[in-house]
């Protein structure tokens, strides 16, 4: 049973990745579960230095959501490429780094570094973080700004260039297409939805930041009909991300189109999530009469389209 | 080294209201938990509510492969935790945390719990105890029913000088009263540990600063995660160069911190869990 898939030119061993901002470096799960059993680890968000990130509360729970606004503390390219990269790279699972940036310069910059840095398997340009108050969701909400950061990140490396989109906009499409011109090699879709919870006793936002990115089973349905929007538009493969706690979950996304998945906030909740899904998957291929995860990928059947068995039958 | 798995409920004890105590096997926190440390637990595996809580450790016992958590049940998380029926599933991901620091020498600890967040000093006291140490706790509360483990604390030992703020069980008013008064005419050398409200732990780390005393203190601030990826935890410590303050997880790198280095909420800013919202 083949689970292994190509996304960008990367080798993934199996369609599942860790979800940036829910899984540190990587290395804080080492004792928890066997990292080699991953498609693969995106990083936390890293920008050239050290960040502080956003005030305290940071997360909020909401019905099956959790709303955070981290605000991308994180210990900067130098110090990762440095102190974790070499330890992470013992791990048989293909790396790839959150690239952040207040300017289109920082995220070139950035970029430069992953490139010279052996081990990297790629990059996804983090233009949609929804909270800090320069980069992040201002180059993602506008369709020329994702061109000009992903064509400049381009211009520096070689490694595949994955930008992450906000769901955040009006028609996704619309920045799905900007990235794939702009010399795009896949798509990750998407990222955090903005949120406010609000603590009616205060009348005070519950997050230190004041909104937050929501993410969790809560987004699952929005998450699935964005990724399959821009799938539907580009060339280029999307991997799909939001709400992902089971392979039903994964599935979803797969059958409208991604050719893999990230998974986020259920690492929170169940560490050893990979191992469920990866089980679930490979039943459901059993189930289905399948060899090849690849044979579910875009098999979304939808009403009113070609393939679509009703239409076909009516006379 | 912590483990994740699944743990089952072997015992639950209604202690009145909404306070239980409930035990779970649990090898690998049971035999290396130390006082100050915690699980992060969330009953069965439905989605709602999605986050395990953190519980700090009440008491583990390595020879019956099981530990004990001292649980006020006040929101989602800890309603759905003591609902667990005898044999019922948690998830559970321990042991977590930097544990306490025992006293050097012949100085004498003086443990302040306020509410629920006394969970730990049963497990620190039956440390100290064992090592010999001098120990007191001073345990506060809003009223008498706020103060379940008084017995239980008193039985396992420990000397434990209640306080309530309604005057209906020991002293009469907040906790660090009594606290002072026994700084005041007690033989020192002293030593500090508490675990509560914010407002009380940081009134706690003002005394400690004023008589020049260390002192410990254990924060509660919502957790995500339990092993510093989620960075949602994060509290304000100030370093020890430049004096320049940090985030740092209470995950990974406490709960348990010198009081001194603590930045104490002023502007907005909070390191509590029980508000705002109060769903635990």
């Amino acid at each position: 049973m083949k689970l292994a898939v190509e996304v960008a030119g990367i080798r993934l061993k199996n369609p599942l990745l860790a979800a940036s901002g829910t899984f540190g470096y990587g290395v804080e799960y080492e004792g928890l579960l066997d990292l080699s059993e991953l498609g693969g680890i995106v990083s936390k968000g890293l920008y050239l230095e050290p960040r502080d990130g956003a005030p305290t509360p940071r997360i909020a729970e909401t019905p099956t959501g959790l709303l955070n606004a981290i605000g991308l503390q994180g210990i900067g390219i130098h110090a990762f490429v440095k102190d974790v990269l070499p330890r992470l790279r013992q791990h048989d699972t293909a790396l790839l780094v959150n690239v952040c940036g207040d300017t289109v310069e920082e995220y070139a910059e950035v970029s430069r570094i992953c490139d010279g840095a052996p081990g990297i398997a790629g990059l996804e340009i983090n233009i949609s973080c929804p909270n800090v108050k320069q980069g992040g969701m201002a180059f993602g909400g506008d369709p020329r700004m994702t061109h000009a950061v992903v064509a400049a990140v381009r211009g520096v490396t070689r490694l595949p260039v994955i930008p992450k989109l906000s769901p955040n906009v009006g028609d996704i499409t619309v920045f799905a297409r900007a990235a794939e011109e702009a010399g795009a090699d896949a798509l990750s879709c998407i990222n955090t939805l903005l949120g406010l919870a609000i603590d009616v006793e205060t009348r005070r936002p519950r997050l230190g930041f004041g909104t937050g990115g929501l993410s969790g089973p809560a987004i699952r349905p929005i998450a699935v009909r964005m990724a399959w929007q821009a799938a539907r538009a580009v060339k280029i493969p999307v991997i799909g991300i939001g709400g992902i706690a089971s392979a039903e979950d994964a599935l979803e996304f797969l059958v409208a189109g991604c050719r893999a998945v990230q998974i986020g906030t259920a690492n929170f909740v169940e560490p050893k999530v990979y191992e469920q899904v990866l089980s679930g998957l490979r039943a459901y291929l059993e189930r289905h009469g399948k060899s090849d995860i690849a044979e579910v990928v875009g098999t979304l059947e939808y009403p009113g389209e070609a393939g679509e068995s009703e239409t076909g039958a009516t006379p | 080294m912590p483990a994740n798995r699944t743990s089952s409920l072997v015992g639950r004890e209604g202690l009145g209201g909404p306070y239980f105590l409930l035990t779970f096997l649990h090898t690998e926190t049971a035999r290396e938990a130390r006082p100050g440390q915690f699980v992060m637990i969330k009953a069965g595996a439905s989605a709602e509510p999605p986050l395990r809580r953190p519980f700090s450790i009440l008491e583990a016992s390595p020879e019956r492969e099981t530990f004990t958590l001292f649980v006020k049940a006040i929101g989602p998380g800890s309603r759905a935790l003591v609902s667990l029926p005898q044999g019922g599933v948690a998830q559970c991901l321990g042991p977590l945390g930097r544990p306490f620091t025992s006293p050097t020498g012949d100085s004498e600890a003086l443990l302040v719990g306020g509410g629920y967040g006394v969970a730990p000093f049963s497990f620190l006291g039956a440390e100290l105890a064992r090592q010999g140490s001098r120990a007191r706790l001073f345990y506060g509360g809003r009223t008498a029913a706020e103060l379940p483990l008084l017995a239980r604390l008193r039985q396992q030992g420990l000397e434990v000088v209640p306080a309530t703020e309604d005057g209906s069980l020991g002293s009469a008013g907040r906790v660090t009263v009594p606290l002072e008064a026994h700084l005041d005419t007690a033989a020192g050398p002293h030593r500090l540990y508490a675990c509560g409200p914010e407002a009380m732990m940081h009134a706690v780390a003002r005394i400690a600063a004023a008589r020049g005393l260390a002192a410990q203190v254990s924060l509660d601030p919502w957790m995500g995660c339990g092993v510093g990826t989620c960075l949602g935890c994060v509290v304000r410590i100030q370093g020890s160069g430049d004096g320049r303050w940090k985030y740092r997880c209470a995950c990974t790198e406490g709960p348990v911190f010198d009081a001194a280095r603590v930045v104490w909420p002023g502007e907005g800013e909070s390191h509590a869990r029980r508000a705002p919202g109060g769903r635990l």
